[in-house]
């Protein structure tokens, strides 16, 4: 079995990663994509708890939370994909940049 | 089930659209708008039941689940979470009854009454959470109506800029949250309150450490502690005004009841020494919504500021963890939603009779429309902290909360001063926009507008009374906060429920 602190690593990763997507991206379907990415490193690191809480078995208590944050973290994607696309339907764009009064 | 006031809600959330499509058949208007108004009001009844029973027992345990499964999904109501719920309620009761009219030239109300209960009723949720998994679904559940109601007039440009920010932003406070939450649970093995305040308490480690500022982030994105408070100016203004009122006045209050309850219970004062931090962010809070409020032009962008600035006196009061400070802050939490709402509410009104938000086109219209007038006139002295009126009271028992804990931290004697100055400077733009509004000569966009109409006075002049009431006679009201102020202190109580 691989230690847990691979999976450690491999979340804080995901998070860093799904962070500087935020900062760095311009494009909303990408942000949209790195609020999914932060999501799933809490996840991951949920889920990778779970199956190291006890040798030989895993708790159910972290799976009942990771499938529930799976469920909102769809309705989180369908409120902001229906936005960007009203945005789309507004500016022509998907950039950032290009509506007028956001400040990022 | 979810405890009686949360059924409700739920109840007449999902029969909403149903009731929507009858009224529409049978061409009977306002049915649904009086249908959201009943489910509110069968809440607050069902509310009073359970606040008496709490009222005795202190803590009640409910689980929603219908069976005990390690401490999970379980609700545990003490005083603090019926003082908020009883808030958030309150409000969104008066909002209801405030948009019947003032939602009426928008379409698709039945979406808008079942987001607004659902609001609410994630809010409660909220409030009445005894472990991060409830608390998780209901802090969801009250985020994603919140951010289809920012952006629910997908016509126009602003509400869907704003909206989208406010989702980004807000989203990534979750998505940190639940990062914590997951570190938590790897130290903790569980995810309810109590074991935690156990396992947390007995050993500080470096985990726990990244988990308390993760979880600061979290909830500090959704009550906009400065940092992290730059969605605040854009979604706020950009709501419809009644979802404003509920938004300033008690959904970023949400933010600050998880601040209260994380800080206080699982990461406790005496082992994880968090005062200094949290009162430098109350300080920059403070200091950035008032002194950005000043340089507004727009009525509802100023009022957003300054709830930055309100938020920052409340968190002051978080940081003194005493059982004066906690008081004040909650009952500021009070006056705050009372007269953040009440502003947001008539400035509303203005809108919906002036067609602007501009303070330069509204000089004088106070004097058009008396009643809506007097009303924010009351709202903003209450805000500004002047004597009779509620907000003084709180705001005063913030700063007298610091300067006695001054005595062993010397540097609140600074912290409390600073708020002093705040204090002062927030006058400044709430005589500002009493005065544009209701001593200049009535402008030219003014000169034909009417009074505000029934419903939506009956809200504003209740809430007005409510200010002028809790200024004049602060007494049981004070004596609510307290309570809840000793409840989120005696943790004991709280965790010898679950842990025999």
């Amino acid at each position: 079995m691989i230690p847990i602190n691979y999976y450690l690593a491999t979340a804080i990763i995901l998070y860093a990663v799904g962070m500087y997507c935020l900062a760095a991206k311009r494009n909303m379907i990408k942000l949209i994509i790195a609020i999914e990415i932060l999501t799933s490193a809490a996840n991951l690191n949920m889920i990778s708890i779970s199956s190291h809480a006890k040798p030989g078995a895993v708790d159910p208590l972290g799976h009942v939370f990771v499938v529930m944050s799976i469920v909102i973290g769809a309705c989180v994607v369908a409120v902001a994909l229906t936005i960007a696309l009203y945005a789309y339907k507004h500016y022509g764009t998907l950039d950032v940049r290009e509506l007028r009064r956001l400040r990022w | 089930m979810f405890t009686w006031p949360i059924n409700l809600l739920v109840i007449f959330a999902i029969t909403t659209p149903l009731v929507y499509t009858l009224g529409v058949k049978a061409s009977i208007k306002k049915l649904v708008d009086v249908w959201a108004v009943i489910g509110f009001i069968l809440s607050a009844i069902s509310f009073y039941p359970l606040y008496l029973k709490v009222s005795s027992e202190k803590v009640l345990i409910h689980y929603w689940v219908g069976i005990q499964f390690r401490g999970v999904a379980l609700f545990e109501i003490d005083m603090l979470s019926i003082f908020m719920a009883g808030l958030f309620i309150f409000i969104g009761l008066l909002t209801a009854i405030y948009s019947t009219r003032y939602m009426e030239h928008d379409t698709r109300h039945g979406e808008y009454y079942a987001l607004l209960l659902l609001m609410v009723s994630g809010m409660v949720g909220v409030a009445f959470a005894g472990d991060f998994f409830t608390l998780f679904i209901f802090w969801e559940v009250m985020c994603l109506t919140s951010y289809v109601l920012v952006a629910f007039r997908k016509e126009q440009w602003e509400p869907i800029e704003a909206g989208f920010k406010y989702l980004v932003m807000s989203s990534a406070g979750s998505a940190t949250m639940l990062f914590a939450m997951s570190i938590l649970y790897g130290i903790v093995g569980s995810l309810n309150f109590a074991y935690m305040h156990k396992a947390l308490s007995e050993s500080v480690t470096p985990w726990s450490m990244i988990s308390l500022a993760l979880i600061v982030v979290g909830f500090g994105v959704k009550a906009a502690v400065t940092p992290f408070h730059t969605w605040l100016p854009d979604a706020h203004p950009a709501a419809p005004s009644s979802i404003s009122a509920m938004l300033s006045g008690v959904v970023i209050k949400t933010g600050v009841y998880g601040l209260i309850r994380v800080m206080m219970l699982l990461f406790t004062p005496e082992s994880y020494h968090w005062h200094t931090a949290i009162a430098i962010l109350a300080v920059l809070s403070m200091t950035t919504g008032n002194l950005m409020a000043l340089l507004q032009s727009d009525l509802k962008r100023l009022l957003a500021f300054s709830s930055i600035g309100h938020i920052g006196y409340i968190i002051f009061g978080l940081s003194i963890a005493t059982v004066y400070g906690l008081t004040g802050s909650l009952f500021h939490v009070l006056n705050h939603a009372l007269g953040k709402a009440l502003l947001f509410l008539c400035s509303g009104a203005f809108l919906l009779a002036a067609g602007t938000r501009d303070l330069n086109q509204l000089a004088g219209i106070g004097r058009k429309m008396k009643i809506t007038g007097f009303t924010f006139i009351v709202g903003s002295l209450a805000l500004a902290g002047v004597p009779p009126l509620n907000g003084f009271q709180s705001e005063f028992m913030l700063v007298l909360a610091g300067l006695q804990v001054g005595a062993s931290r010397n540097l609140w004697y600074l912290f409390s001063a600073l708020m002093l100055i705040n204090i002062l400077f927030s006058v400044g733009y709430y005589l500002r926009i009493i005065q544009v509004v209701t001593l200049h000569e009535p402008s030219e966009s003014v000169s034909r507008v009417k009074e505000a109409p029934k419903p939506m006075l009956f809200s504003m002049v209740l809430i007005a009374i409510l200010c002028i009431l809790i200024g004049i006679y602060p007494g049981p009201f004070v004596n609510l906060a307290n309570q809840a102020a000793q409840s989120v202190l005696s943790v004991e109580s709280f965790v010898k429920l679950i842990i025999h």
